[in-house]
């Protein structure tokens, strides 16, 4: 095998080192790995999403909607039929986790800064699951759950959305949000199963503070108007494998440009899509307090009164710093 | 380094009559205590009674076999749970009429 540079074979025994991961070798990561959390071995930095509070640590001064996000956990994916099914690498996979409450959105946080500005990437095996029906909760009952043909199941119209997304802030002050959402079902829980962005920035504390954001606990805090949400690509389905107790691991690469703040593209399992015309709305105001900020953030959202789920085996990020 | 955890199960929430915590999973941690924190309460004497659960299945939910906890007024209390295989939870009520208080609920968690 012939190389034409020094930068060709550096990038074929890069290449070939990570090969030689088993844990490594399934994701494709930029020149640098930021961080790369597998679950097996503790929450890695994923905590809970809170609004911000007083001086006083008063959380009831704490937004509604940014109040009860709920700690992420350690899960060993069990269920009620075949026990244990364990995660992709291990037995631990992070579980976020709603409420079984329509419109309740879970959230989990990675708050990161940048060294320099450049490409940044989010990798993760990943799945979603809404709860399985028992007595107590009697899911099979709640919005969504239709008939069971065999083949799909009433629960899998039960999920609502999942959402990965930045809070990136330049060391002017300027910030912003890029997104992707993969919405499963609309609000009246039929199939929708496509990628989504918002076209405005979130709502945050400060706002709500100068009274130009106030929203309810359910409120959808990522964009609350479900107008200013767009759909790119071509719907996409998954393989939920037919029951809620069933788990089939799935790949999702996003890239983004804190360079250019804008998107760059998004693979999931066999799909690339390409986002650069993907806007990116920064917020009008300045922030203070911020510099560099690079946090990510996963949630699940359910449009139903029925507990959603979403699974991360391990997430790597990756920048060309 | 042992790993551990500690989750913020209820955040200033004002609870009334029977409330059931969200299902923890906790299958990794070797031991846990929950701690209730009451902030304030309707009444001085509001007392709050708290049965631990475990679950195979985060479905299915029984007694831990722990001592029932209470609390009265603004206090904060904590007990301990071992062997509790998957899943925790508490569950309980805030007694009297008219009776509410709000909590902030810790599950601490260790292997």
């Amino acid at each position: 095998m012939g190389y034409t540079s020094d930068t060709d074979l550096s990038a074929h025994l890069r290449r070939a080192m990570l090969d030689a991961d088993p844990a490594l070798s399934r994701y494709n990561p930029l020149s640098r790995i930021l961080v790369f959390d597998q679950f097996n071995s503790g929450t890695h930095g994923w905590t809970e999403l809170i609004g911000n509070h007083d001086g006083e640590g008063n959380l009831d001064t704490v937004d509604d909607h940014m109040k009860d996000f709920r700690p992420p956990q350690l899960s060993s994916c069990t269920f009620f039929d075949v026990g244990t099914h364990g995660a992709m690498t291990g037995t631990y996979a992070l579980k976020v986790a709603t409420r079984p409450l329509a419109g309740h959105t879970a959230v989990a946080i990675r708050r990161l800064t940048m060294a320099r500005k450049g490409r940044v990437q989010f990798e993760t095996y990943f799945t979603y699951k809404s709860e399985a029906s028992s007595e107590e909760n009697r899911a099979a009952e709640q919005a969504g759950a239709g008939e069971w043909d065999g083949n799909i199941h009433p629960s899998e119209q039960q999920f609502g959305a999942f959402t990965v997304a930045t809070d990136i802030c330049d060391t002017r002050g300027v910030r912003y949000h890029t997104v992707v959402r993969y919405q499963n079902t609309d609000l009246d829980n039929r199939f929708t199963r496509r990628w989504m962005y918002p076209v405005v920035p979130e709502p945050t504390p400060r706002e709500h503070l100068q009274g130009k954001a106030k929203l309810g606990p359910t409120d959808d805090f990522t964009a609350p108007d479900p107008e200013d949400w767009r759909a790119f690509g071509e719907p996409q389905s998954f393989c939920y494998n037919e029951v809620p107790t069933k788990v089939n691991w799935h790949y999702l690469r996003w890239q983004i440009d804190t360079e250019t703040q804008r998107n760059v593209e998004l693979q999931v399992n066999d799909r690339v899509y390409d986002m650069r015309d993907v806007p990116v709305p920064a917020y009008e105001d300045r922030y203070d307090s911020l510099d560099n900020l690079l946090n990510f953030y996963v949630s699940a959202r359910t449009h139903t009164n029925v507990r959603n789920f979403l699974f991360l085996d391990s997430v790597l990020i990756s920048v060309d710093w | 380094m042992r790993q551990s955890q500690t989750a913020v199960l209820e955040r200033y929430r004002v609870l009334r009559g029977d409330f059931t915590t969200e299902p923890f999973e906790a299958g990794w941690a070797g031991e846990a205590r929950w701690f209730v924190q009451v902030l304030e309460t309707a009444r001085p004497d509001t007392r709050i009674v708290v049965t631990t659960q475990v679950s195979p299945d985060g479905l299915h939910w029984c007694d831990a076999g722990c001592p029932t906890q209470v609390v009265a007024g603004k206090d904060m209390i904590s007990w301990p749970v071992r062997e509790f295989g998957q899943w925790l939870r508490i569950t309980g009520s805030v007694e009297g009429d008219g009776g509410s208080a709000k909590v902030q609920i810790y599950l601490t968690l260790k292997e």
